[in-house]
This record gives structure tokens, C-alpha cells and sequence, in this order.
């Protein structure tokens, strides 16, 4: 393109600019204007932003599992041996011919195999179960843990928020200090610590719940529906994952929203409101805490992603059959297929959340709409 | 605890111009202050912020209340309210507040009535209006809002008082009730507030700080919106200031406030062209005039007391030019100095020989 090249001064630079450029050239100035603002968009970018992400973290996994001492087929070879005390050549045969898989193509090969394979949705079968693909042993396992997580998100924050802000309107008061205790207690002992206690007092020194029979993700032999029977059972089996992950995250919520309450407090806008005579009840839903709980939605919506990657240890803890579990169990069998989807799954979630959070604030918050969507 | 009821006492010294009482052109008060203490609990021990004042408020009156920053005044308006934050307490007085013949004692009112009391009958518009509307609900919700707390809930009508209301303050109305505040200036901000204090035609209006942080020529539209919206709706207004200009364009009376204590009150011009406190004089004498010269201009010297360890006597002897041993000793009360004027000093004779002497020059 010369005519940007061209020296300033030169006669024909003087021209008006709708001379100066002929019709063809303005029509690609606006396609070029169009993909600069479908570029530029908010969302656009945010969406790319996430995309790239969760490619490149596929990428490491791919590799990081492969840098894993052992691959599948000595994994298999060992067991085979320690459980049934075959001869090692033996129990390579019987790998080689139910495994069937070949590991001796080069790393970049497979990784641009498995590429195009997951462009096409297509995640592999798994190594152990032949045959199966490794998405839908996924899918098996992921409702399990977006509900449990789920519903102890739900009632963590509620509850977390509730009593942030109790604590706040009532700071210094003894239920502020034992709340505020109990809350930095709870918030810096690791989860899987509460659930192994759950399970030595609660089921096993006290005997207080039926700890073996609440193993799982549901009773055997139950039928899946919408009924009360089922509802019931699904919640009784996850109950102790939800009072662990509730239990663990709830102080979390809680000092959070205290300080957030108090700063909020402090605010002109509130006195004001005062002044205008609102009700206590308006200010304290519309005024205090909506404005107080936005910087929680941003925690809310990150840490959905972190859950879903810790409950691995809660998982297998409490044996309960969510992708925690199924990740321990692919990694203990070297079965990278199934851990590649796994992992997939969870920083689909972690940047999905993360996606969630910027567009969700930019809802709840009018101030954050107008720089964003430039 | 010293400070006065009610009434003035005789002056202490020679009357001018006979006795007149404090709330000039007769009674009809709408709101009256009796002997107020507030006081804060800090660490280093209680402030005091308001000491002992009483005053009146007409019908239809603005009041100015004038004077350097920590003197107390934005407390007594919020007093007024019962808006004080939570360390401070209202350690004794009363408000009186007077509606169709009726008494209420703001201070001892129930939280519902005080609720229907705040904006509806007085309402307040703060220093700060920057950060006065909720950031996250649009104009017209927290107009609403006030509409429905105070059992106004038509929206219709709600919804034309608010567009004559924003008329009058010079802004687009149906823009602003569609914006979210942070979409507005400053100024608008300030504007929409003192609209919003209208929406329930109260008696009286406190505004604190109406202007400050706000441009010359937005103030100047304020100034003027004020004086309009006055003319047209009649409402008593209270004017927490240090801006003197402003006091002087929008007050009949102004009342000088220092160390939590009101040493000087009277009309206007009668204060301002004549005052008789020495701390009343050192504030008009720091106002630049853009006229005015430079060499005019003096600062009273030292710096406000502290309101923990406040020292004896007049709080104001150690900057007064006219202090001696008696103002060191005793604290005077105000006492009437002039027509509907009255002032706490002993030396308020003084005050006016010299200016007298300054004029006659």
C-alpha cells in the first residue's frame, strides 16, 4: 500500500480525502472498521481471552501427565503381578492385547492426534475401561460433583453473606466475636482435615451417622427421577461432602462480607438514605447489601472453578462418586485419556467461572458497564 | 451545666435599640432548639462537639450557620435529625418541632415516626452529594424509594413531582431519572439531591455544605435554584456553611458557630455589616473580595480549640485580639447586642469602636 507510504507534501496529498481514495479502498476500510469492533468487543476479547486459556492449560496437561514416572502399561504390568502373581512376561502380553494401545509414536504426534481429536468433541477412549470413551465415563461423574459443590456453594454463600453481614451491623458485640473466631477457624483449616474428623467422630468414635451406608453418590438400586425417595438419597449420600465443603468455606464468606459490610456502611450513600427516611429493611437489602456483596460475586464465581479441582481428596475421602474421585482413580491407573478430560473439565470450569464473574459484574454493577463496553 | 432556657437573659451591659426577642417578626417557629448537648466518646476522651445551643426557626426562615470546619456545626444538623453517628450522643436539650399547631419532641420520638419525620418533614442534603445516591439504583428507583418509605407509592405522581422538581433545578428530567448516578457530574449530583429533598415538601431543609467542591458557575445555578425554589415552595431552611457569600446572598438570619457554641446570632446584614464578636469579625475579615485589596485580608491566628481539653473561660480567648483576665475566667452567654442581634463577649463594645472608627476613617 503505497499511498501510506508516500511522503507528506507530495501535491497529490493535498487532495480531500473522498478523492483521494478510490471506492474499493473505503469498502475495505469498513470491513477493516467492522473487524476492529467485533475485535474491540468486550465479550469478544473475554471469550478469545478464556479460549486461549484453556488451550494452553490442555496443552501443559498433556505433557505434565506424560512427564508422570510409569505410563499405563507398566501401571497394568505392576498390578497384574501384585494381584495375581503372574510372571512378568505374562502379564505384559495380557496389557499389550487388552491395553492395545501404542505409546512408541513420537510426543508431538500424539499431541497433534489428540488436538484434532478434541476439536472434533472427541476426548479418547479411556485406557482401562476398553472401548469406552472417556467423555462419557466424564459425564457419569460430573453431575455428582456439580451438585454437591453446587448445592454447598449456594448455601456456604447465603448463609456466609447473612452472617457477614449480622456480624457487621453487630460489631463488637459477643455474637460478632464468636462468629468472627469460629470464622477464621474454619477458614484456615484445610477441607480435607474436617472431612477425615467428620468421619473418625461423627461415624466411627460416636457412631452418630451410618457412615458406610452413606458411601457413594446414591443407594444401590435407586431409581433416578424426580422423585421425593430419590431426592431424599441423593442428599443423605452427599450430605457429608456439602457440611465439609460448607464448613470450610462459609468463613471465608463471612469475613469477607463483614469488612465489605462495614466499609459499606461508612458510605455517604447510606447515611443518606437514612436521612430520606427509608426503611430499615430497604437499606439493608437495596443499599448496604447489595453494594456490599458485589465484590463477593467476583470470589463467588473464581472459587465454583477452585472446588471443582478440590474435591479430589474430599471425593475419595468420603467416597463419593464425582470427577474427584474418577481423577484419583485415572491417575493412580495412568489412564490419560480419562485425566486429560478431567482436567479439561476443570479449567474449563475455573476459566468459564472466571467469565462468568466479569460478565455477572458487569450486570450487578451499572458503574462497571460503561468502561467495559467500550 | 450551664447555657440558657428559653428566653434571653438581660444583657450584661448597656441595651441598644431596646429589648427585641431572638426570633425576630414575632413567633410562628417551625422548629425550635433548646439548650442541645451533643457530645462524641473517643479515645482520648469525650468531644463536645454541640454546647448548649438553643435557637429558633421560622416559617419560611433561613437560617445560616457559620464557621470554621470542627465547629460544630454539621453535628447540630444532624442532631436535628438524629442522624449522629454511633459514638456520639445527644447528652441533653430538645428539638421542638411544630407542624399545624402541633408540638413533637424530635428528640424522644419513636424509630417509625422518626423514620416519617426525616426527609418528610426535614430533610437534609449533605456536604458530600458526590456519593449521596446509591451506585448500583437508578435516579428514578431512589426517587421511588423516598416516594413509597414515606407511603407515597403513586408511582404517576411520584413520577411528575420528580420531573417538576428537576425542571426546576435545571436539568433534563427524563435523562436524569433514566441515568444511574455515576452518569451524572458533580454538579447534577448536587442538584438532584436538592430536588430529591423536595419531592415531600418538607418544612425545613438543613443543607450542609450545599456548594463546596462544586465550580464557580454551578454554584452561581445553585445559588439561584435555591432562591427560586424558596420563593416558590416556602420552606425554613438551615444553611451549614463557611462560604460567608453564600450565607449572606440565601440567610435573613446567620448564627456564628464556634467551639460547638453559637457566640453570635442575628439578621444579616445587621451581623455582617455590624458584627459584635470578635471571632464573627475575623471570619468576615479573612473573605477575599475579587475587588477587594490583598492588605485587607487578615487570618485569625492559632487554630480551632481542641474540643477534648477545651480551654476555660471564652473558648475563644486565646485568638481574640481583645481578651483579658475576666475572659480567661468566664464563659459569657449571649446577650443581646443590638436589634434582634445578639452576641457572647464582654468586649462586643469594643468590637463596634473600632469598626465604627474604621468606617469614620
Amino acid at each position: 500500500m503505497n499511498i501510506f507510504a508516500r511522503l507528506p507534501g507530495s501535491p497529490r496529498d493535498r487532495r480531500p480525502l473522498g478523492v483521494a481514495f478510490p471506492r474499493a479502498v473505503s469498502a475495505t476500510r469498513g470491513i477493516a472498521r467492522l473487524i476492529n469492533s467485533v475485535v474491540s468487543n468486550y465479550l469478544f476479547r473475554k471469550v478469545l481471552k478464556a479460549a486461549f486459556t484453556i488451550f494452553f492449560v490442555t496443552s501443559l496437561t498433556f505433557f505434565i501427565i506424560r512427564l508422570m514416572p510409569a505410563n499405563p502399561v507398566d501401571v497394568y504390568i505392576q498390578e497384574m503381578i501384585a494381584q495375581y502373581g503372574m510372571a512378568y512376561d505374562e502379564a505384559r502380553n495380557q496389557a499389550a492385547a487388552l491395553l492395545a494401545i501404542d505409546l512408541s509414536a513420537p510426543m508431538y504426534q500424539q499431541y497433534f492426534d489428540y488436538l484434532g481429536n478434541l476439536l472434533h468433541g472427541n476426548l479418547g477412549t479411556s485406557y482401562r475401561s476398553k472401548g469406552t470413551p472417556a467423555a462419557s465415563i466424564i459425564v457419569k461423574f460430573l453431575p455428582w460433583t456439580i451438585f454437591s459443590v453446587g448445592v454447598s456453594l449456594l448455601i456456604s454463600f447465603t448463609l456466609g453473606v447473612v452472617l457477614g453481614m449480622l456480624m457487621a451491623y453487630w460489631r463488637e458485640s459477643p455474637l460478632d466475636h464468636v462468629l468472627s473466631a469460629f470464622a477464621s477457624i474454619m477458614s484456615s483449616v484445610p477441607n480435607y482435615l474436617v472431612a477425615m474428623m467428620l468421619v473418625v467422630f461423627l461415624g466411627v468414635q460416636w457412631k452418630l451417622l451410618p457412615i458406610t451406608a452413606m458411601r457413594g453418590s446414591m443407594s444401590p438400586g435407586i431409581q433416578p427421577g424426580l422423585s421425593l425417595h430419590f431426592v431424599g438419597d441423593i442428599f443423605f449420600h452427599a450430605a457429608l461432602p456439602i457440611a465439609t465443603y460448607v464448613l470450610t468455606t462459609i468463613g471465608g464468606w463471612m469475613l469477607l462480607m463483614k469488612s465489605s459490610t462495614i466499609s459499606t456502611l461508612e458510605e455517604d450513600y447510606v447515611t443518606v438514605a437514612r436521612a430520606r427516611g427509608l426503611s430499615d429493611r430497604r437499606i439493608t437489602t437495596a443499599y448496604v447489601g447489595r453494594n456490599a456483596a458485589l465484590p463477593l460475586f467476583t470470589q463467588l464465581t473464581i472459587s465454583v472453578g477452585f472446588i471443582v479441582g478440590g474435591s479430589v481428596l474430599i471425593e475419595s475421602i468420603f467416597v463419593y462418586q464425582g470427577v474427584g474421585l474418577l481423577l484419583i482413580n485415572s491417575i493412580n491407573a495412568r489412564d490419560y485419556p480419562v485425566m486429560q478430560g478431567v482436567f479439561l473439565v476443570i479449567a474449563t470450569a475455573v476459566v468459564l467461572a472466571n467469565l462468568l464473574a466479569d460478565l455477572l459484574y458487569s450486570r450487578l454493577d451499572p458503574r462497571i458497564r460503561i468502561t467495559g463496553g467500550e | 451545666m450551664e447555657g440558657h432556657k428559653g428566653g434571653l437573659r438581660p444583657p450584661n451591659q448597656v441595651i441598644k435599640g431596646g429589648f427585641a426577642p431572638l426570633t425576630p417578626r414575632g413567633a410562628d417557629t417551625t422548629l425550635s432548639v433548646q439548650d442541645l448537648w451533643v457530645e462524641y466518646r473517643t479515645r482520648r476522651g469525650t468531644v463536645k462537639a454541640v454546647r448548649g445551643v438553643s435557637l429558633d426557626l421560622c416559617r419560611g426562615e433561613a437560617l445560616a450557620l457559620i464557621g470554621e470546619s470542627g465547629s460544630g456545626k454539621t453535628t447540630l444538623g444532624l442532631s436535628l435529625i438524629r442522624l449522629i453517628p454511633r459514638s456520639a450522643r445527644i447528652r441533653a436539650g430538645r428539638v421542638i418541632y411544630r407542624r399545624d399547631g402541633q408540638e413533637y419532641d424530635v428528640l424522644s420520638l419513636g424509630s417509625e415516626d422518626l423514620r416519617q419525620f426525616r426527609w418528610k418533614e426535614c430533610a437534609m442534603v449533605f456536604q458530600s452529594a458526590l456519593n449521596a445516591l446509591n451506585p448500583v439504583l437508578k435516579v428514578w428507583d431512589q426517587v421511588y424509594d423516598t416516594a413509597s418509605a414515606h407511603r407515597q407509592a403513586y408511582a404517576h405522581r411520584t413520577r411528575q413531582r420528580a420531573l417538576d422538581l428537576l425542571r426546576l433545578v435545571q436539568l433534563d428530567p427524563e435523562r436524569v431519572l433514566r441515568s444511574y448516578p455515576h452518569e451524572l457530574s458533580g454538579g447534577m449530583r448536587q442538584r438532584v439531591l436538592l430536588a430529591m429533598s423536595l419531592l415531600l415538601d418538607p418544612q425545613v431543609l438543613i443543607l450542609d455544605e450545599p456548594t463546596t467542591a462544586l465550580d464557580v458557575l454551578t454554584q452561581r445555578a445553585i445559588i439561584d435554584v435555591l432562591r427560586r425554589l424558596r420563593k416558590e415552595l416556602e420552606f425554613s431552611l438551615i444553611l451549614i456553611s463557611h462560604d460567608l457569600s453564600l450565607a449572606a446572598e440565601l440567610a435573613d438570619r446567620v448564627a456564628t458557630m464556634y467551639a460547638g457554641a453559637i457566640v453570635e446570632i442575628g439578621d444579616v446584614y445587621e451581623t455582617f455589616y455590624r458584627p459584635r464578636h470578635p471571632y464573627t469579625l475575623g471570619l468576615l475579615r479573612a473573605v477575599p473580595t475579587v475587588t477587594g485589596q490583598m492588605r485587607d485580608l487578615a487570618s485569625i491566628p492559632g487554630c480551632p480549640p481542641d474540643l477534648v481539653n477545651m480551654p476555660s473561660g471564652c473558648k475563644f480567648h486565646p485568638r481574640c485580639p481583645y481578651a483579658d483576665s475576666r475572659c480567661q475566667e468566664e464563659e459569657l452567654e449571649l446577650a443581646q447586642v443590638g436589634r434582634g442581634h445578639a452576641a457572647a463577649c464582654f468586649h462586643w463594645q469594643q468590637v463596634q469602636y473600632e469598626l465604627e472608627a474604621r468606617e469614620g476613617a
